[in-house]
């Protein structure tokens, strides 16, 4: 059995050899076709990077009645901490508010009115991650029904802008996204089908041999394999390159970079390789019937 | 060993077997005989499973075509050695690894593959070609290499199909007698030939195929 798997693995080699040109036109349109889907992960992952980034810097100012003491603020936080997708909430004490005033107006708040006016507040902060859209008004509709809840302050304009776009952006990457695998699918399944349709003596000679299908399955499926993995690395150097070129390209402008990931490899490599493997089962049945 | 029961095998061309019963026993050699078109390469794919019939049964051994499965048509197969007129060589392996096919098939391993194989190749007096690619060889060579092939599983019988019908008569001749000399060692052969007047007093059985008819 040991043999037999050897020599099956041995013949996907040499088949891939004995057709190295057309291996080599194989390796690289599954090397091209994978690189629009590097460079869209890549555009993708570096996009989310930035979204996230954009909602580090989102935050709400919840302002108490002046009445209520710190301890009955910090209920009002905890219940706040509560709400969906609030990532923190912190108390700013009466206190911490006299300091703050002092620091950016440069006076003591007591030494001008003799008392401190200034109402206990707290700071939320939301969540980064999450590819779904990040609503805020039902958040912010929530704190302010909140008892002792005079006012609440945000950057809604901004929010809600970078949230559009970050959906539609989302909406347009996860299209392409379909129509480029859709393409590199039917690509690597016709190249794949070229290439076996080129061996057909050889399927019908080992069938009349008495060949299983299994048998006959195995190289090609092994040269699938190779020439998966070997169009996967083909398609990382290229987005290497397009993450190299395009951080010299930015250098120019802003300062900004683009952060290559070496999870683009694996997801590269694992679609080829499941594509390659499908593309090659599927091609193969046609002539094994 | 070989069965056919009533078989009828009918192609939309109108070609094909009518009604077809005849038995082959093992260690026979028997010539297919008829003209061209007649349903001599039909009858031999009935034997190896490559066409069903549509009524009647055909028996190869303990492998029925009513009752097998798709699955099973491989194990079959390795019990039939076959050689065509195009003799259906894999051009870019030499004459060894074209011999050595059938063997790694059946799942054996190398070191009881390269016996075999050399002694086929030296029984049939081909062992100096074995580094040879078939283009590098002569018709009348890779016919032999064909039926090197078909004999190194060590089968209970050889289908050769017109295995003389692109070569010169004596190259023609040469195979038929290796055919001869493989069926002495006790192994049933079937071949089909328009070529009547090559086999006629070779003393062998004749099974004459008439516009799909067995008449003889």
């Amino acid at each position: 059995m040991i043999d037999k798997i050897l020599y099956l693995i041995a013949e996907g080699f040499r088949s891939l050899w004995r057709a190295r040109l057309t291996a080599v036109a194989s390796i690289t349109a599954i090397g091209v076709s994978m690189s629009f889907v590097g460079f869209g992960v890549v555009i993708g992952q570096n996009f989310s990077d930035l979204i996230e980034f954009a909602r580090s810097q989102y935050r709400f100012e919840v302002f108490f009645s002046p009445l209520m003491s710190d301890s009955e603020a910090e209920l009002i936080v905890k219940n706040i901490r509560k709400i969906e997708r609030v990532k923190s909430a912190r108390l700013i004490t009466k206190l911490e508010a006299s300091e703050i005033f002092e620091s950016e107006f440069g006076e003591n708040i007591y030494d001008l009115l003799q008392e401190n006016p200034l109402p206990a507040s707290c700071v939320v902060k939301l969540e980064e991650e999450g590819e779904e859209r990040l609503r805020v008004e039902p958040i912010i509709r929530r704190i302010r029904s909140m008892q002792d809840v005079t006012d609440v302050r945000y950057q809604g304009r901004i929010i809600s802008l970078v949230e559009r776009y970050y959906q539609g952006f989302f909406s347009l990457v996860t299209a392409l996204a379909v129509v480029v695998l859709l393409g590199t699918v039917l690509l690597i399944s016709n190249t794949i089908r070229l290439t076996i349709y080129s061996r057909r003596d050889l399927i019908r000679i080992l069938k009349l041999v008495g060949a299983t299908n299994r048998f006959i399955r195995f190289p090609f499926l092994v040269e699938g394999v190779i020439e998966g993995i070997l169009g996967a690395l083909l398609a990382c150097v290229v987005t290497y390159g397009f993450v190299r070129g395009g951080n010299y390209f930015l250098s120019l402008f802003i300062s900004y970079r683009l952060i290559w990931d070496m999870k683009v490899v694996a997801i590269l490599v694992v679609v080829v390789v499941f594509f390659a493997i499908a593309g090659s089962m599927r091609s193969v049945r046609k002539f094994l019937v | 060993m070989i069965k056919f029961e009533d078989v009828t095998c009918r192609f939309v061309s109108g070609s094909g077997i009518e009604e077809a019963s005849f038995e082959v026993g093992p260690g026979e050699f028997v010539c297919i005989i008829g003209p061209t078109g007649a349903g001599k390469t039909t009858l031999l794919r009935l034997i190896y499973m490559d066409i069903f019939p549509e009524k009647g049964k055909v028996k190869v051994a303990e492998f029925s075509s009513v009752k097998i499965k798709r699955r099973r048509i491989p194990y079959l197969r390795r019990k039939v050695g076959m050689v065509f007129q195009e003799f259906e060589l894999l051009e870019d392996r030499s004459v060894y690894e074209n011999v050595a096919i059938p063997l790694h098939v059946i799942g054996l391993n190398i070191k009881e593959i390269r016996p075999r194989v050399t002694n086929v190749l030296e029984e049939l007096g081909i062992s100096d070609k074995s580094h040879h690619l078939p283009s590098e060889l002569s018709g009348g060579e890779q016919q032999i290499v064909s039926l090197a092939r078909a004999i190194v599983k060590e089968p209970i019988v050889v289908l050769a199909d017109e295995p003389t019908g692109n070569l010169d008569p004596a190259a023609s001749l040469k195979i038929i007698k290796l055919l001869e000399q493989i069926n002495s060692d006790g192994t049933a052969v079937l071949m089909a030939t328009h070529n009547y007047s090559f086999v006629k007093d070779r003393g062998h059985r004749f099974i004459e195929i008439v516009e799909g008819r067995v008449t003889a």
